[in-house]
């Protein structure tokens, strides 16, 4: 019941964003496991919505479709969000704790649920013709995710309008930055093994 | 005992598959199509070498460097044996029936000097481009020179203009056509007079961003030296039977190496799926050297990197194909012409100076006629063949969309859709949604309805029900309070 009262409370802040995310940080109501629910939700909103959307709107190759890809493209970007948001705005003395930004960023995710499953439902029945209404909900849910991530991270750092703008923008520049020095690491890591690796295999056949 | 049994049945069967004979047409290639997705699919056959002749073997002798080929709608076949000059004629049998090398111009004795291209018309006159003369010769059918057609005169062409026609044609009005070698401006056009009337159907240059990059930093030395941007010449053509010309391009960077231009020089080709007519979706790219353009506009393309024949439907969807570079019977070394009469499709070989012939294979001749079918309109006659065709090829994708269409005219909305939908056909999937949905509608709007009156009702009851009580609470609250 808990746990059911505290879902509602995330429509809430869907559609009062202000009121909702004020309330989210500073009256203790988001809850992280809510956050994560989302997130998950939205996962499965989204394999569900590669296999079974219309045939009109659905471009995907079925023998392609992979749920693990659903990982790469939502769960890893939604972590790198928030690691990059977090160490952006230390530096750039935001109030929001890392908590908060998972959460916030987590709520404001909820928007991509509540239009795509209906969307993917109705997708069923449209014709080529109407697709376009399609493609118009799947923007407005695009625009309205933005809206939300914009105010939750403005309310979580206490930011004014244009800085939450220029945070969010270097926020992608930084999830850049982490992708790079991550792949950077990978591949110095892959050729200290396989340097390792070799040495071994010179030193196992001269013995 | 049961497994001793098993080993004993495995070998004999075994035994008795080894001993079966062979297929009787082993072929030295393999099937394929593209899917939707730009896979390779697996596909039957439609085409496998039935016969193979050289010069020798009619005894005119050895062919040498032949570099193109016609096939009269008379069932003739004329080789154009460049090396030595001459023209040969073989009729639906094999026989050579004439060879034209010599002829009279005004009196004096005339040949060819390497020529590369020629074009027989509905009356039986033969054009050659008669290339290293830097003319294109026009004969009679017996042999008997007409007249010759030299290089174009205009105030649009420069003085220096070095003239090599390569291939000709003439459509049914007898206006000439000719590429030439070098010639970007497109394909040089003459009256049926033989006077230079334009240039049409000029490729585009193609543009490229980096090139362009690399061009506003580098010097002007350097740029001196960079490779001109020069549109890309045609190298072959052929006509239609409604006057459209068909022309291949064969540069590996294009997108539209196959051109049907319409009498003002407009690529009016038509590309129903998402791959046009490409050849080979690999990195590789395939590079046409000829072109055949054969009845409901389905036409041949002729690959080089693979000696490869792609056949297209007017739609410009890929039908099959068939050929290979190699050294077995049926393949090729160096192809440079195709031409096609009825169910065999010919291919000339330079190098080997030979004459590849194809019949069509069950399936082959399947696709064809469905494919005429299914482009004059008839649905339903084509949807019965192509039913046959998913017999020997399910991954046919062209015959689920011939059969989904048919039942859409039928009025079997829901079949059609199936097949639609396997043959990736999203507009006329559409097109069967919207009928099925209406027709779902008529039939089930009154169920609907019946749930959802009573429904919004109940909705509406049980709102207006907690209200008042939530209203009498109020209220008692307070009197309590009171």
């Amino acid at each position: 019941m808990r746990f059911l009262k505290e879902a509602r409370y995330s429509l809430h802040v869907a559609f009062h964003p202000f009121d909702g995310f004020w309330d989210l940080k500073y009256e203790n109501k988001g809850k992280l496991r809510i956050a994560l629910a989302i997130l998950l939700a939205v996962t499965v909103t989204m394999i569900l919505k590669r296999q079974y959307a219309g045939y009109v709107v659905n471009y995907n190759h079925p023998l392609e479709l992979n749920s693990f890809d659903e990982l790469k493209y939502i769960v890893l970007p939604f972590l790198l969000w928030c690691v990059a948001n977090w160490s952006l705005t230390t530096l750039m003395d935001g109030e929001g704790k890392f908590k908060e930004i998972v959460i916030a960023t987590g709520y404001a995710l909820l928007p991509l649920i509540l239009i795509y499953l209906p969307n993917m439902l109705l997708s069923n029945v449209i014709t080529l013709r109407e697709a376009s209404f399609y493609y118009l909900l799947e923007s407005a849910a695009a625009l309205w995710f933005v809206w939300l991530l914009f105010i939750g991270t403005m309310t979580v750092h206490q930011y004014t309008v244009t800085k939450t703008i220029m945070t969010m923008l270097l926020t992608v520049v930084v999830m850049g930055v982490i992708i790079f020095l991550g792949l950077l690491f990978f591949s110095l890591i892959q050729q200290i093994v396989s340097f390792v690796y070799t040495i071994y295999q010179e030193l196992s056949l001269r013995a | 005992m049961k497994i001793k049994r098993a080993i004993l049945f495995l070998a004999a069967v075994l035994l008795f598959a080894g001993l079966s004979p062979k297929l009787a047409h082993a072929s030295p290639y393999e099937g394929y199509t593209y899917s939707y997705w730009g896979e390779t699919v697996h596909s039957p056959i439609a085409y496998l070498p039935s016969k193979t002749i050289t010069g020798q073997e009619i005894g005119v002798g050895p062919w040498s460097s032949p570099a193109d080929l016609f096939a009269a709608p008379d069932g003739y076949l004329y080789v154009l044996d460049s090396g030595n000059g001459r023209i040969v004629v073989l009729d639906s049998e094999w026989k050579a029936v004439r060879e034209i090398k010599k002829f009279q111009n005004n009196g004096k004795q005339d040949g060819f000097n390497n020529p590369e291209g020629l074009f027989v018309t509905e009356g039986g006159h033969i054009f050659v481009a008669d290339t290293e003369n830097r003319r294109v010769v026009e004969l009679e059918g017996s042999g008997a020179f007409v007249r010759e057609i030299t290089a174009p005169k205009s105030e649009v062409i420069s003085s220096n203009f070095e003239y090599f026609p390569r291939k000709v044609i003439v459509d049914k009005a007898g206006r000439i056509y000719v590429v030439a070698r070098g010639v970007f401006e497109g394909i040089i056009e003459f009256d049926s007079e033989g006077g230079f009337t334009g240039f049409m159907g000029t490729n585009r240059v193609q543009f490229d961003p980096v090139d362009l990059f690399w061009k506003t930093v580098s010097t002007k030395e350097q740029r001196e030296k960079l490779i001109r941007f020069v549109p890309i010449e045609f190298n072959n053509v052929d006509v239609d039977l409604d006057g459209f010309i068909f022309t291949t391009t064969a540069d590996k960077q294009t997108s539209a190496p196959v051109k049907r231009l319409n009498p003002s020089g407009i690529d009016v080709i038509r590309i129903n799926g998402n791959i046009g007519p490409v050849g080979d979706l690999s990195r590789m790219r395939s590079a046409f050297i000829d072109i055949d353009v054969s009845g409901n506009g389905v036409y041949r393309t002729l690959d080089s990197t693979r000696g490869r024949i792609f056949t297209y439907n007017e739609d410009g969807n890929l039908l099959y194909v068939f050929g290979q570079l190699g050294n077995q019977q049926g393949t090729f070394k160096n192809p440079v012409a195709v031409e096609s009469s009825g169910n065999r499709v010919y291919v000339l070989d330079r190098d080997q100076g030979r004459i590849t012939e194809f019949a069509a294979t069950k399936f082959g001749s399947l696709v064809n006629e469905a494919n005429g079918l299914y482009s004059i309109g008839k649905h339903d006659e084509a949807a019965k063949l192509w039913k046959e065709v998913l017999r020997l090829d399910a991954n046919y994708e062209m015959a689920y969309i011939g059969i989904g269409k048919s039942m859409l005219r039928q009025g079997e909305y829901k079949q059609a859709m199936t097949f639609l939908k396997l043959g990736n056909d999203r507009e006329y999937y559409s097109k069967a949604l919207t009928k099925y949905r209406r027709e779902y509608m008529r039939e089930h709007f009154g169920i609907y309805m019946t749930i959802l009156i009573p429904l919004i009702l109940v909705v509406i009851a049980v709102r207006r029900s907690m209200r008042l009580r939530k209203g009498e609470l109020k209220q008692d609250a307070v009197s309590q309070g009171g």
